[in-house]
């Protein structure tokens, strides 16, 4: 017998939840479904869920709360789903150890898309601790290698400085996911680094210039306004 | 609290001072002239004067009050007592006070006035941009409701291939509704009175681009082109309004330049200026259109082409209010080898690039 990821649904809309179901049963998912903070609670700590898709508009509790509380014991994947549109909800979100988050209204395929990596990195993380990155990763024409920190294109090094491989190799280390302005600074310049994004902005214009063929139409390296970087999707 | 405070404090000080100078001129003419007539009139002036540069009818009130007597207690025989006993004087005293309250009610309700009429002016922005929106949402709304009950009543009879139709306009209609919502989420982010936005330092090929990928995920067919200078450009914005906007000029080619194939982003550097061009190849802009675009009223002029220009109208009038908001501008034109171009500024300081 296959044995089905379980992901567990938080939401209460009656018809999204429906949708939610109908959707994620028909790619093979076993699904559970909390329509309230408290039984979201019981459920992730009974059923211990593969990935929580948590809606941050519940009637009993802010999910911030819940999320919260999940990361005091577990890394367990949490996608975020929000029907806020400023960007500072999903930075928080994304600071608060949120692995992703998806903004309503979205469609199934990038629903899918979106567990699928939280997946993924989650089983990634278990197998490779921090700190310990080795291989290449891949995707389209380009080529993280890690153990010979260099970035290549088309099979020609693109020439990164140390900085800029840096903020590459740790966009290439959280492949497909959002990472924030504050959290690549800290990781890049440390804790003590102002506030201030424009230098990680002109880096990454200047990783641009280096590696997209034109910097406005990126095939590699995303922009998500107000939010922060991602990477392309590893192949 | 504060502001309120402040402005009692200034307009008691106009009133003090405006009073003040009446009675100095009064109290010099007194030396040269030996009657006194001018000196009613005089504070007469005072009064107006106090209502047309103080808020409310109080200052000009008090004003008027306080000129009475002062007139009478100082410039009036006998001097420095009160007295309105004296035969005429009274009626004088009373005419004054009578024509300083009228004078400084008049004053306040011209000002009111304006107050209302710009008042009016923004109900009616307001009301034009309700209109196209209950207009631009009906429609879908009709369509979704009418297909899914179409679906759910003939569940037995609808040939397969025809229930896929009616499902793939739902999703249809209801992405379209999503289109509007955005638009208008937009326009809250913008600050009441007086337009106020947060702007950051945004690298502008940042924002295009990810305006584009948002571009493309709805119209995959679309081919898109983008021609900008080689140095990086940070130009203060509210990244996510820019975005919007350029996400509308790109979807208004695609849907109304009907026979749109190809779209064109173009940026350039003037001096202290940030253009954006947005060009296509499309069936242009008819000329009739032209002037009222950006207004938000086309979509109660039109009507037998509904299809081919809904959500133009609050697209556009969306798009000038956020550039508008950056204190920029924006136009459209059809080029002269065919097909529409809009184009949009916004102010950047004059030593830009990296």
């Amino acid at each position: 017998m296959d044995i089905k990821d379980r992901v567990l649904v938080v939401e209460d809309d009656k018809s999204i939840r429906n949708f939610f179901r109908t959707v994620l049963e028909a790619n093979h998912y076993d699904v559970l479904m909390a329509g309230t903070g408290a039984e979201a609670h019981s459920l992730i700590t009974s059923r211990c869920p593969d990935v929580v898709i948590l809606d941050l508009g519940l009637p009993d509790m802010d999910g911030l709360k819940i999320l919260k509380s999940i990361r005091e014991w577990s890394g367990m994947p949490v996608i975020v789903v929000s029907a806020r549109t400023h960007e500072k909800d999903k930075v928080e979100a994304l600071d608060m150890g949120a692995d992703d988050y998806i903004t309503k209204p979205f469609g199934t395929s990038e629903l899918l898309a979106r567990i699928r990596t939280a997946i993924r990195h989650a089983r990634a993380a278990c197998l490779a601790p921090e700190g310990m990155h080795t291989g290449v990763f891949r995707s389209g024409g380009m080529e993280i290698d890690y153990d010979k920190h260099r970035v290549y294109v088309d099979g020609k090094d693109v020439g990164l400085t140390q900085n800029e491989y840096k903020i590459v190799s740790l966009l290439g280390r959280y492949g497909g996911k959002v990472l924030t302005y504050d959290f690549i600074i800290k990781e890049i310049w440390g804790p003590n680094m102002r506030t201030d994004n424009r230098i990680l902005r002109v880096n990454m214009a200047n990783i641009r210039r280096k590696i997209e063929k034109n910097p406005a139409q990126p095939e590699y390296l995303f922009t998500e306004v107000g939010v922060g970087y991602r990477i392309v999707d590893p192949d | 609290m504060g502001k309120k405070q402040g402005t009692f404090k200034k307009d008691c000080l106009i009133t003090a001072g405006i009073l003040g100078i009446a009675a100095l001129i009064a109290l010099f003419l007194q030396q040269f002239v030996s009657t006194d007539t001018h000196v009613p009139l005089l504070f007469v002036l005072a009064v107006l004067f106090v209502s047309r540069f103080t808020d409310g009818y109080l200052y000009g009130i008090a004003a008027s009050v306080v000129a009475v007597i002062e007139v009478n207690y100082i410039f009036t025989y006998p001097y420095f007592e009160i007295n309105f006993v004296l035969a005429g004087y009274s009626l004088t005293f009373i005419a004054m006070l009578v024509v300083s309250v009228i004078v400084s009610a008049l004053t306040t309700q011209i000002k009111q006035q304006e107050q209302i009429r710009l008042e009016a002016e923004k109900e009616k922005m307001r009301g034009n941009l309700l209109r196209a929106v209950s207009h631009d949402i009906r429609t879908p709304l009709t369509s979704i409701v009418g297909s899914a009950s179409g679906i759910l009543d003939n569940e037995e009879i609808l040939p397969r291939e025809r229930m896929l139709e009616l499902v793939k306009d739902i999703k249809e209609e209801a992405q379209w509704l999503i289109r509007i919502v955005e638009n208008l989420l937009s326009v809250t982010r913008i600050n009441g009175e007086n337009a106020h936005i947060n702007t950051d330092d945004e690298i502008v090929e940042e924002i295009v681009g990810s305006a584009v990928l948002k571009f493309r995920k709805r119209f995959p067919e679309m081919e898109v082109e983008t021609a900008m200078p080689e140095d990086v450009l940070m130009v203060p914005m509210d990244g996510i309004l820019i975005e919007q906007v350029i996400v509308n000029l790109l979807e208004n080619s695609a849907l109304h330049g009907r026979t749109t194939s190809l779209i064109r982003i173009i940026v350039d550097k003037r001096p202290g200026r940030l253009l954006i061009s947005v060009e296509d190849d499309g069936e242009g802009i008819r000329e009739s259109v032209l002037p009222v675009m950006f207004d938000g009223s086309l979509q109660s002029r039109e009507g037998e082409e509904y299809d081919s220009r809904r959500n133009m109208g609050i697209g556009l009038s969306v798009c000038m209010s956020i550039v508008k908001a950056h204190k920029g501008n924006m136009k459209a034109e059809n080029r002269s080898e065919g097909g529409a171009r809009v184009t949009f500024w916004l102010p950047m300081e004059e030593n830009n690039g990296y």
